[in-house]
């Protein structure tokens, strides 16, 4: 047992094999038929399809040139190419959620923005209509126009 | 010159009425507006019987963006100066009335109710921290120190009067997640003269705080996270007048 384990280490790295790079080549492509898809039937904006068409390409680039990744995981300095094809996804999976809270973050001051100017309008029209009209309650002259507002 | 009071508001419909007397007593020429942040109660109603202007946000967004459409509104609206404090009743209004006073004498651009400061007196009825908050409060207090090098006691403090040069900077850059300290912080850095006053609070007249010791944990080390953040910062030679 001690001796294969030796045998191993010996031998080098730990290639991916054919079969594993065919599944990936079909989930690769599949994958980058489905983001069509998705941007075909409006569900996928393509300013965001652009990181999975990339990380797809990704994908279909490890299958087809497997020395890439072997490249890789000598950089890394890792002996077995799954495992640095594992970290690379999970790279990718953290920078892509990172991704995610970037624009969500944006969409969120966007949001709040938009909800202070249409109280800023209220308040605004309130005051005008204060100065302007001869209502002295601003509860009398503004009520029936909030009821029509949220009905 | 022109004033408003702006007040902060979500779910505030048992002292929202008598928050906006108090005010309309004690500074009777400037105009009251309650920023309605998303509350399902009667807050818009009462306040609007009560005299008030009412901005209301559609949906609870947090205090840092209801005062930051304060801000907002005194800008557009032509202000020269504003005040807002906080709508549970823990504001004299005739203390927000002095910080008026500094913010339209030109000794300072923001000016900040100090309820820790030495010059603060205490009576029966005033607030009292509890053990939590005073632990929050020391916190904070050495590091805002720390990092703007300007002493203050009170960070958290929701009692404030400003010119147009901190409408102008609050409207665009306001923290919706931690808003007291940072703005506080980049008031600062800008450049802007900010300033304690020692004021008297009275203890909140309803309800609890919502600090409890594992969220009082939790929302320090937030702060000190927003606040080491807000150290790298671009420093403006001058907020955009």
């Amino acid at each position: 047992m001690k001796f294969l384990l030796l045998a191993a280490a010996e031998t080098g790295q730990v290639h991916l094999t054919a079969r594993t790079r065919i599944v990936a080549a079909i989930l690769a492509v599949f994958f980058m038929l489905m983001i069509l898809e998705l941007i075909r039937r409006d569900k996928l904006q393509e300013r965001y399809s652009v990181i999975w068409f990339v990380a797809g390409l990704g994908m279909l680039a490890g299958a087809a040139f497997p020395g890439l990744l072997e490249v890789v995981a000598s950089v890394m300095g890792v002996r077995n190419t799954n495992v640095a094809l594992f970290s690379i996804v999970l790279l990718l999976l953290l920078g892509l959620a990172l991704n995610f809270s970037v624009i969500m973050s944006r969409q969120a001051a966007q949001i709040t923005r938009l909800a202070q100017e249409r109280a800023i309008e209220k308040a605004a029209k309130q005051a005008a209509e204060e100065r302007n009209g001869s209502a002295p309650s601003g509860e009398q002259a503004l009520q029936p126009e909030e009821e029509r507002l949220e009905s | 010159m022109r004033t408003l009071v702006f007040i902060p508001a979500w779910n505030e419909e048992a002292s929202i009425a008598s928050v906006i007397a108090d005010v309309r007593k004690a500074i009777p020429a400037a105009d009251v507006l309650v920023v309605d942040d998303g509350s399902t109660d009667a807050t818009a109603e009462r306040a609007r019987a009560a005299g008030a202007l009412v901005a209301s946000l559609p949906f609870n967004q947090g205090l840092g963006a209801a005062l930051q459409t304060g801000y907002l509104y005194s800008l557009r609206s032509g202000y020269d100066a504003c005040a807002h404090l906080d709508a549970d009743g823990q504001h004299p209004a005739e203390e927000v009335a002095r910080l008026l006073g500094e913010v339209t004498a030109d000794r300072a651009d923001l000016v900040i109710g100090s309820r820790y400061h030495e010059g603060a007196v205490a009576a029966s009825g005033d607030y009292k921290p509890t053990i939590s908050r005073r632990i929050g409060t020391s916190v904070f207090r050495f590091f805002l120190t720390l990092a703007t090098r300007q002493r203050f006691t009170d960070t958290t403090s929701g009692m404030r009067a400003a010119n147009r040069r901190v409408m102008a900077l609050f409207s665009v850059h306001y923290s919706p997640d931690f808003a007291e300290i940072e703005s506080l912080q980049l008031a600062v850095r800008q450049g802007l003269r900010v300033e304690e006053l020692p004021v008297r609070m009275l203890e909140r007249v309803g309800g609890s705080s919502f600090l409890t010791p594992l969220r009082s944990a939790f929302f320090i080390f937030k702060g000190l996270v927003v606040l080491l953040v807000g150290q790298f910062r671009p420093r403006h030679a001058e907020a955009k007048q």
